[in-house]
């Protein structure tokens, strides 16, 4: 079969699978016995298994079959979470990706048996041995002979015994068989529906482990074990079922009916519930397999779509939205023949089109949360690598940025929070002796900031030694000892951008090579946006990066001036106010109000704007008070329009005007309305 | 995708009236025609533009090339088109015209080069004349008409 097609698929799902791993893990190492997350894990480690068993990568495959075994075990409470045992898996987690990485580049999973953490897992195993564990996976390796009789360990049903109960008393014989397949053999549920066909044509099946269903879509390793009834003696089923190709082997043997399992199954039933059981067995069949429908979307619920078809149907969109306002323009100039029928199918095109507009555009848009995700987990091997207590506190990660600013933001991130994990925080002794708790803290917050996405790295660790940074650029010649003499605190920290400076005493492995910061720097400045520092020795650093929010989304309040539609970014605006004109005060030659004693200026946005428009004389003034940082500024407006979520779009290079429009949006209506940037305002 | 530039086969000029002479825009930067409809003022951008429009979801700066070249201001009518300029490399940028004629196809041997001599006033902008049944098609130079 021809996986190769499937491949990207397989790619980016063992990605998803993995990241799920990666998180539930962490959740699991602070509580143990979440049993929610345990499942999670056993779900995605199993898919994982199967998705590299369809591609045929028997190393990823073996490796995620053996996590299962310890995670089913876990499942079933037969085992407890430990920090060793976590670890371990994590290293597994490591290692498939590494399979991963090598399945990407080459696709070929590599020749590295991880021979260690299959051990590590078996070891894990084998400390909490149970029969069957062993039984499973030894099967798996090499089988020694003993364990080659799965089909002991199958647990009988009540119905099941009263039907071998039944046979019996017949004079028929109960079987149990193991069945193995090769394991080159490609189609495994086809020689598997052969298996059934030859022994049906001997006797009944009356129970599959793992079940039919599970068989039938391949669900399995390479074996599977049968209940069979039948008047023949079970060598001539084991040699029917091996005729089948690509059977490797079958073992079989009469069940005893008086083993425990008989015990366990036949006592305290009533007649009547023995009749319904056949029906009940199949309803927890059921019950299975919707269970593991549910479990499904919960890990992906998402459809991948190439950008340029998103650019595409937003085009579209946009063009649907300007016929159906020419519809609209053409109706309303044949106004008054009573059309009304007319007139609600076009408000009723016009709704739709608008909410269509609204989906198509937010499609675009991802939460940071997919590239901050991978980042815990990062930082508590950090946490374990340098040997520091440092915990990662993240908000924001809803925040929603364009596609393809959230593909390029995440090195930059990376090398923030190792530069904070690595030189930022001190070690635990220092920190105690400074009166600092223990655990370093690192925090990443994401929020909107008017037009811009603002994604901060903060540390409380040692912060940024100004004058040793001075000295250090100096030394290696960077700037000439007068120029250190005159240069400001800030202009200092901006040195740590230049390419190849680095302030490591050492160089680790995590950062420190000097290839840090300016690659932070250049890569977000190409994005648009720009990074800033803030420091306070002994306190801690905070590196403040800072996108534009080129095609996002954000809330705007709509307002008019001289019949014109502007847009003030809602996170900008602090309240609005209606002042009468007679309040407003002159210092300095400028126009003030006092608004709950602080004392802001006033801004008139129509000669601001340029509009040419007359004011007219009113009583009362609409004014929207703006903040930035601790500024406030009140711009007075005509009218409010109101609230309304609306999609930044560049009004391209040829317009230079001051920075006061930030950019453009088009309305519901296809008229396109500008966006105020208040900052430069105030 | 001929890279045959001044010289050499005929190009195709989209021909469109400004006040009361004949310009032409080599179709070849031409993207789309479309109605005069609601620009949005922009503030405080050069005086030659007019503000802004809505083109299938993008927004287009649009210029009024009357007041680029010095021109009387803008009288808009029912002929009155905006041309969508695409240039290599560059975004789209829309220019006002009175009208748009029709699309004629000159030879080299058309095009008179020499007449554009003068640097300032209208005809920096214009990089040739072409004729065309007797009549005079001033040939727009784009990258003349979209620089500042």
């Amino acid at each position: 079969m021809d996986v190769s097609q499937y491949l990207e698929i397989f790619i980016d799902e063992t990605k998803e699978h993995l990241q799920s791993l990666n998180e539930h893990l962490l959740i699991i190492e602070k509580e143990p016995d979440n049993k929610d997350t345990i499942n999670e894990i056993f779900r995605a480690a199993h898919s994982l298994k199967g998705m590299a068993g369809t591609m045929g990568y028997k190393r990823m495959q073996r490796l995620t079959h053996d996590m299962e075994n310890v995670l089913s075990e876990i499942r079933n409470g037969k085992m407890s979470v430990t920090a060793e045992l976590v670890d371990v898996l994590f290293q597994c987690l490591d290692a498939l990706e590494a399979y991963l990485e090598n399945i990407q580049q080459t696709s070929d999973e590599g020749t590295d048996d991880n021979e260690k953490i299959v051990g590590e897992l078996n070891r894990l195993l084998g400390g909490e041995s149970t029969a069957a564990v062993i039984a499973k996976t030894a099967g798996k390796t090499a089988a020694p002979a003993s364990d080659e009789n799965k089909y002991r360990s199958i647990k009988i049903a009540d119905y099941e015994m009263h039907a071998f109960d039944e046979a019996v008393s017949q004079g028929m014989n109960v079987y149990g068989l193991t069945v193995y397949v090769q394991e080159s053999c490609v189609l495994k549920a086809a020689r598997a529906f052969l298996v059934f066909k030859a022994i049906e044509e001997l006797g009944e099946i009356v129970r599959a482990e793992p079940g039919v269903d599970d068989i039938e879509d391949e669900k399995f390793d390479f074996d599977f074990s049968l209940l069979v009834i039948s008047e023949h003696p079970v060598e001539k089923i084991i040699k029917a079922v091996e005729n089948v190709s690509e059977i490797a082997k079958a073992t079989g043997g009469k069940i005893e009916l008086k083993s425990d399992s008989v015990s366990e199954a036949g006592s305290a039933e009533t007649k009547e519930n023995e009749k319904e059981q056949p029906g009940e067995a199949k309803e927890q069949k059921n019950q299975a397999v919707s269970t593991k429908k549910q479990g499904k979307p919960v890990s992906n619920r998402t459809v991948r779509v190439d950008i340029e078809k998103l650019d595409e149907l937003m085009n579209l969109v946009s063009e649907l939205i300007i016929a159906k306002n020419s519809i609209v323009s053409a109706d309303s100039t044949d106004s008054g023949r009573g059309r009304n029928g007319f007139r609600d199918q076009i408000e009723y095109l016009e709704r739709v089109t608008t909410n269509l507009h609204e989906s198509v555009m937010k499609v675009r848009m991802v939460p940071i949360e997919s590239v901050v995700n991978r980042f815990p987990r990062m930082i508590r091997d950090l946490s374990k690598k340098l040997d520091k207590k440092m915990e990662l506190y993240m908000s924001g990660e809803d925040t929603e940025l364009d596609r393809t600013v959230i593909d390029e933001i995440g090195d930059p991130l990376m090398h923030l929070l190792r530069n904070s994990a690595d030189h930022g925080l001190e070690s635990g002794e220092k920190r105690i002796a400074r009166g600092k708790n223990e655990q370093g803290a690192i925090f990443l917050d994401a929020y909107q900031d008017g037009n811009n996405v603002v994604i901060e790295v903060r540390d409380d660790g040692n912060g940024i030694d100004v004058e040793n940074v001075r000295e250090k650029a100096v030394e290696r010649g960077t700037i000439t000892r007068e120029q250190a003499d005159t240069m400001n605190d800030r202009d200092i920290i901006n040195l740590l951008f230049l390419p190849s400076f680095s302030m490591s005493k050492k160089v680790s492995d995590i950062s420190g090579r000097g290839v840090g910061l300016d690659v932070v720097k250049s890569k977000i400045e190409s994005l648009g946006g720009d990074v800033e520092v803030r420091s306070v020795l002994g306190e801690g650093s905070k590196f403040i990066i800072r996108l534009p929010l080129t095609l996002a989304i954000i809330q705007a309040l709509m307002v008019e001036v001289a019949k014109e539609k502007y847009a003030i970014p809602l996170g900008t605006i602090q309240t609005i106010e209606d002042i009468p004109v007679s309040d407003i005060r002159h210092v300095q030659g400028r126009e003030v109000i006092h608004l709950r004693g602080a004392v802001i200026p006033v801004v008139r946005m129509n000669g601001i704007l340029e509009t040419g428009a007359v004011e007219e004389a009113q009583e009362n003034m609409t004014v929207v008070i703006i903040k930035k940082g601790d500024r406030f500024a009140g711009l007075v407006v005509d009218s409010l329009i109101g609230q309304q979520e609306i999609v930044i779009k560049p009004i391209g290079k040829y317009i230079r005007n001051s920075k006061l429009i930030s950019g453009a949006t088009i309305l519901g209506d296809g008229e396109v309305a500008l966006i105020l940037d208040v900052n430069t305002l105030v | 995708m001929e890279e045959n530039k001044a010289e050499s086969g005929p190009i195709q000029y989209i021909v469109v009236r400004i006040e009361d002479e004949q310009y032409g825009f080599d179709i070849k930067y031409v993207d789309n025609i479309v109605r005069m409809q609601k620009i949005t003022r922009v503030p405080k951008a050069q005086h030659y533009f007019r503000g802004v429009i809505n083109l299938r979801g993008e927004i287009v700066p649009v210029m009024s090339i009357r007041t680029k070249m010095g021109l009387s201001e803008d009288e808009f009518t029912n002929e009155t088109r905006i041309i969508i300029l695409e240039p290599e490399q560059q975004g789209a940028v829309g220019v006002i015209v009175d009208e748009v004629r029709e699309v004629v196809t000159l030879e080299d041997a058309d095009v008179d080069r020499q007449m554009c001599v003068s640097a300032e006033g209208r005809s920096s902008f214009i990089n040739g004349v072409g004729k065309h049944n007797d009549e005079l098609i001033s040939l727009f130079d784009i990258s003349a008409v979209i620089s500042d």
